[in-house]
């Protein structure tokens, strides 16, 4: 009901842009058309003004214009990244954790791959720096772009965290998927064996999963 | 002109060359053949010998003459050292290990970003060189677009290497996750078939990569 609270905002915005002619930003002056400039820029105008970061609007716009995708269609994927922003923002401020505007980032990612706002929540839970929350966010985000269920990721990812993996390392989590993938697993076969310690070929970069350590903790 | 003991001219003729046994008369062939028979070596020539004296100074003289001492074995003596090496080619073995040759340089390069070094000149203190290639036969321009290039093709154009095919470049990334895809010919829009792909939010699809402090990844 928020997120509609804010996407309203947003078109209302748009529209007072339109009207109001102002300045169009630099950084899309010639790479969007005047009025997608305009609108993009009462968008970004409203976000900025919750303490949402403006530069995901931005991109999403320029790549609209380098792809020649129509006006409307550019303006709605703007607004669609701002609500993904926006309820991004929200699950991360509903914990008592640190966030920054990289989280914010990474958990408007992870909404745009597949995972909800209480997942959002999941993973920040935890008292852990903002850059932690955020490579969670990104490696479960990635985790479902490549077709693990969200549930499963957001899974995988806490257990990655619980044994104490670094956050450059939960961010290559995806990695090692993709590797198992390769080998012919489905993504959710691949991420079952992650998280039993059953996937090939782990290298030295990459530490052995939970399950390992554990049973290790209990042999003589 | 050989001299003869008082040989017939004829015979004389035949020594010289000039004659042939058949072209003397019948008469002069028992002459002619004695004639050559006492100037050319025959079966029955004796050996030619030397005197025990002599025999003995020329073994004298070689048991007196030093023998060549081996040199002792060194490194560089064992690498300089002539070795006859035999080499068998075989045909199959040949053209399996060109096959798997290509097949790994195919797999290695084929649409397969990859870290080539740590940040160097040029790149931020934080960022990573970062190598994109694709493999894209029968186009004429491949560019690299994305979250770190604002979405701008005309910055980021991929060289190819050659006439094979493969299209390669290098550039620095700071860590973080980053979208992008490949332009291909200036229109189409191609994501890495290596790696995971997210909603662009226009109905296509758009590569991740994440670049940690130990490179690039595409996933």
């Amino acid at each position: 009901m928020r997120e509609s609270a804010i996407a309203l905002l947003l078109l209302s915005g748009v529209s007072t842009a339109l009207h109001g002619q102002a300045a169009t930003p630099a950084r899309l002056e010639g790479r969007v058309t005047p009025a997608v400039a305009e609108a993009v820029r009462a968008i970004a105008d409203s976000v900025a003004r919750t303490g949402l970061p403006v530069g995901p609007l931005y991109r999403k716009a320029l790549e609209g214009g380098a792809k020649g995708v129509p006006a409307d269609r550019i303006i709605a994927a703007v607004g669609t990244v701002a609500s993904q922003l926006a309820q991004a923002a929200k699950a991360l401020r509903s914990e008592p954790v640190a966030h920054d505007t990289d989280a914010i980032e990474a958990g408007g990612y992870a909404i745009n791959a597949g995972l909800s706002a209480g997942q959002v929540a999941d993973l920040a839970r935890g008292n852990r720096p903002p850059q932690a929350v955020a490579a969670s966010l990104r490696s479960a985000g990635t985790l479902a772009a490549l077709g693990v269920p969200p549930a499963q990721a957001v899974a995988l990812v806490h257990q990655w965290i619980a044994a104490g993996r670094s956050p450059d390392q939960v961010l290559l989590l995806p990695q090692q998927l993709q590797a198992a993938m390769a080998r012919g697993a489905s993504p959710a076969q691949a991420a079952n064996g992650i998280a039993h310690g059953g996937q090939p070929g782990a290298s030295g970069d990459h530490p052995e999963p939970p399950s390992h350590a554990q049973d290790r903790s209990h042999r003589p | 002109m050989t001299d003869g003991p008082g040989y017939h001219p004829m015979v004389q003729r035949l020594l010289d060359g000039e004659l042939t046994l058949r072209d003397l008369p019948p008469e002069l062939r028992a002459e002619g053949e004695a004639a050559l028979r006492s100037i050319l070596p025959g079966p029955e020539s004796s050996a030619v010998g030397f005197s025990p004296w002599f025999e003995q100074r020329v073994m004298a003289a070689i048991r007196v003459r030093p023998r060549p001492q081996p040199r002792p074995r060194t490194v560089w003596g064992w690498l300089t050292e002539a070795r006859e090496i035999r080499l068998r080619l075989r045909p199959k073995l040949l053209a399996l290990g060109a096959l798997a040759g290509v097949a790994l340089l195919v797999l290695t390069l084929v649409s397969r970003p990859t870290t080539v070094a740590v940040a160097g000149a040029g790149a931020g203190a934080d960022s990573v060189y970062v190598r994109f290639v694709l493999y894209a036969p029968k186009v004429s321009s491949v560019a690299l677009a994305g979250s770190f290039n604002e979405w701008d093709p005309g910055r980021t154009p991929l060289a190819p290497a050659g006439e094979t095919g493969v299209w390669t470049v290098t550039l620095p990334l700071p860590p973080g996750q980053h979208t992008y895809a490949f332009v291909i010919d200036g229109q189409r829009w191609l994501p890495d078939p290596a790696a995971p792909a997210v909603d662009d939010g226009f109905g296509h699809r758009n590569s991740v990569m994440t670049v940690t402090a130990t490179g690039g990844h595409t996933s």
